[in-house]
């Protein structure tokens, strides 16, 4: 038996791929978390009205989804709605989110496999030579990024660890002449965002040409907090979708254990979901194949594109980058929705008493759905659990990283491709090993 | 051209994060290293490594050990690579016990440590960027080595909210109960903010937001060499002087998680013999 290691870069935390081999017939692949930090153990005891300003530090890729989810999950624990005011600006949060977690994925992350550098700070450096067109994009993207993250400190208040939403509400709104300099800002990038995705879509499609593949193409079902038409990423309720993309079952966070069955492993720190013993799908593409459509007028165009040229439901694994790249101009676009309402007229908090009890927060996190539930004792955070999205998806990387090595192993070679193979097939899921770690 | 590198022990990336948002950087130095956006797997000889996350494991050992052999300058970036920073949560005696005892056996990771470490347990640190994470001109200016760069010497006076005289809170709010002023100091507002004692260079923004500080950026220079029991006492002075809080509910609040791990962050050599970090190589 041969085993072969592929260390990981361009995706957040510390992971690896392990694919066994022998004689040409691939025996397993597996993806490895290799870190650890331990927060549902370490939370336990901790004030529970302090949830939100510590799990945003599980991840400060993902920090706003659980800094919302945090909220959510004690604002059912304590049986309060808070004003609609403040879920206009939480929803702004969670785009900010996706602006800035969209551009890093499409463009930072995934971007130098579509150019074959390793990276696109680096391009200077590499054979292609130092084309006008690359280097412009490494600054282009950063600025693209940068518009989300400035709408996070906006909205939040600071914008890896965001403070703002508070149990009950948030702690302000947003000034009207503030609010307008962003939505000025944000319609300038509108059009930028779209060139470089325009370009990344071009050089998606060489590169499916290139391989003659698009990875992973078998059917699989699809989770999501959102579905229908419109969506708001703040999230509701959970949709699953069977393989042939019906919508097959709806539930409410706190019924996770009804339908998602979780395993740990002993090769990895993360654990894996499935649903009743299908392989589960979250993310991008998960989200793009559940909606009818976005509702905003150019990420509705790039949508029917999409489906025109990759049908609906779509399978193949590069997709997920595609559909980030509509996620990304959706974002922008409603952010500027928003931000032509008024944002500073009304009640932005409501108070709130402390209750000891359970609460589940469910958020739409550009990974997918993210779950927070904790049960309280005397104020104290008694137990808590982190559902998180990548770990939904491990099982799909799996079983698309065993599609890429058995393409690219036989008796006689492994071809050296399969190394930026398993680059990308993880790439696409754009898993958070922070998260899934935790 | 300088060449720098980051290495990502265990953290949450928020550091680098914060670092792409410092986009000046790039016309000016060559980043060499930095697995979150380059695919490169050895750390190579540059003028300066940034070290972000604690040490929890043994591949975090080993890599950092590695890293700075090939360095002449080592900046411990944000509050997990100075102090342990969140996971020092799990350095508890009753957490670590829960946490121990519940992994199933895992052969094939990298093992844990018993608990979580700061870098400098392990090797010689240069300068210190407190903060969680950093602000993108606070890595600019560590960067770039600005000798202009003045931070204010603490959050309070970077904030730019009134204190009253005459609004004396008799109770604390807690963090988030209760709908905050705008203009008017968080302290006569019954929030537990101990911006007025933590290190200044952020520019305040969850203050200016309407959040207490949490002390992210760890104690200013008056108490950095000294013991955490200093910085508390400060703490209790200032809401002595502008609350009639009384001072037990003021100490209790201090010693929960959210604040503690921050309020620690350049005191944890206490009950070791390890002399405290210079507050000349802290930024």
């Amino acid at each position: 038996m041969t085993t072969l290691t592929f260390p990981l870069s361009r995706i957040e935390g510390h992971a690896r791929v392990i694919i066994e081999i022998q004689q040409g017939e691939v025996l397993s692949a597996h993806f490895q978390a290799t870190e650890l930090r331990g927060f549902e153990y370490l939370v336990q005891g901790a004030p529970a009205e302090q949830m939100p300003v510590i799990t945003p530090r599980i991840c400060g890729v993902c920090s706003t989804a659980h800094h919302v989810a945090a909220v959510k999950a004690l604002e059912d624990a304590y049986e309060v709605t808070p004003p609609p005011l403040a879920l206009k600006i939480r929803e702004l949060l969670m785009l900010g989110q996706l602006i800035q977690n969209q551009a890093t994925s499409l463009f930072i992350f995934t971007m130098p496999d579509r150019l074959g550098v390793s990276s696109i700070f680096q391009i200077e450096d590499h054979e292609l030579g130092s084309d006008e067109t690359q280097t412009r994009i490494a600054t282009r993207a950063l600025q693209v990024r940068k518009a989300g993250t400035d709408l996070i400190a906006l909205a939040g208040g600071q914008f890896i660890h965001p403070i703002k939403a508070v149990i009950g509400g948030v702690t302000s709104g947003i000034e009207t002449e503030a609010a307008e300099k962003m939505r000025n800002y944000l319609e300038a990038i509108i059009p930028m965002a779209q060139e470089l995705f325009d370009y990344y879509w071009e050089t998606s499609l060489e590169l499916g040409e290139r391989l003659g593949t698009w990875g992973d193409d078998q059917p699989a079902c699809y989770i999501s907090a959102i579905a229908g038409s419109c969506p708001n990423f703040y999230g509701n309720v959970l949709h699953v979708t069977s393989t042939d993309g019906n919508v097959c079952t709806t539930f409410p966070a706190k019924d996770f254990r009804k339908h998602l069955t979780y395993q740990s492993t002993d090769y990895s720190y993360a654990g894996q979901t499935s649903y009743e013993g299908e392989v589960i799908r979250a993310n991008s593409l998960a989200r793009i194949n559940m909606l009818y459509n976005l509702g905003t007028p150019q990420a509705d165009k790039y949508m029917d594109r999409f489906r025109e040229a990759f049908g609906q439901p779509a399978h193949a694994l590069l997709l997920f980058d595609m559909a980030r790249g509509i996620e990304l101009v959706y974002a922008l676009e409603r952010a500027t929705e928003i931000l032509s309402e008024p944002l500073n007229n009304d009640e932005v908090a409501v108070p709130y008493t402390l209750k000891d009890g359970e609460g589940y927060g469910l958020v739409e996190a550009p990974r997918g759905p993210l779950i927070h539930h904790y049960s309280i004792k005397k104020g104290l955070i008694d137990q808590a659990e982190f559902i998180i999205p990548t770990v939904h998806n491990n099982l799909a990387i799996e079983r698309a990283l065993r599609v890429a090595a058995e393409r690219y192993i036989t008796e006689e070679w492994v071809d050296m491709e399969l190394e930026y193979a398993v680059g990308r097939v993880v790439r696409a899921f754009d898993p958070c090993i922070a998260c899934a770690t935790h | 051209m300088k060449t720098f590198a980051v290495l990502q022990l265990s953290g949450c990336a928020g550091c680098e994060v914060s670092l792409l948002n410092a986009d000046a950087w790039i016309d000016e130095y060559k980043l060499l290293y930095m697995p979150l956006v380059i695919s490169a797997y050895n750390v190579p000889d540059v003028d300066i490594l940034l070290v972000s996350g604690g040490v929890r494991t043994d591949e975090d050992l080993y890599n950092l050990r590695r890293a700075v052999k090939n360095t002449k300058q080592v900046i411990a970036v944000g509050t997990c690579a100075i102090s342990g920073g969140i996971a020092n949560l799990g350095n508890r005696d009753e957490v670590r016990k829960l946490f121990l005892a519940h992994q199933v056996e895992r052969p094939h990771v990298p093992r844990l440590l018993p608990r979580s470490h700061p870098i400098d347990t392990f090797v010689e640190v240069d300068r210190y960027l407190p903060g969680c994470p950093p602000t993108p001109d606070l890595f600019m200016a560590i960067l770039f080595d600005k000798p202009d760069f003045k931070p204010a010497r603490t959050v309070c006076q970077e904030c730019g909210r009134k204190k009253l005289k005459d609004m004396r809170p008799k109770h604390l709010l807690g963090f988030q109960s209760g709908e905050v002023l705008p203009d008017i100091c968080l302290i006569n507002q019954g929030y537990l903010c101990i911006g007025s004692s933590t290190r200044g260079g952020c520019g305040a923004p969850c203050t200016r937001a309407g959040h207490p500080c949490v002390g992210c950026r760890g104690p200013s220079n008056a108490f950095i060499e000294k013991e955490s029991s200093a910085w508390f006492d400060s703490i209790q002075r200032v809401f002595a002087s502008m609350t009639d809080i009384p001072p037990e509910e003021i100490e209790a609040a201090l010693r929960s998680p959210q604040l503690a791990l921050f309020l620690f962050q350049f005191s944890d050599y206490a009950g070791t013999d390890r002399p405290p970090r210079q507050k000349e190589k802290v930024l």
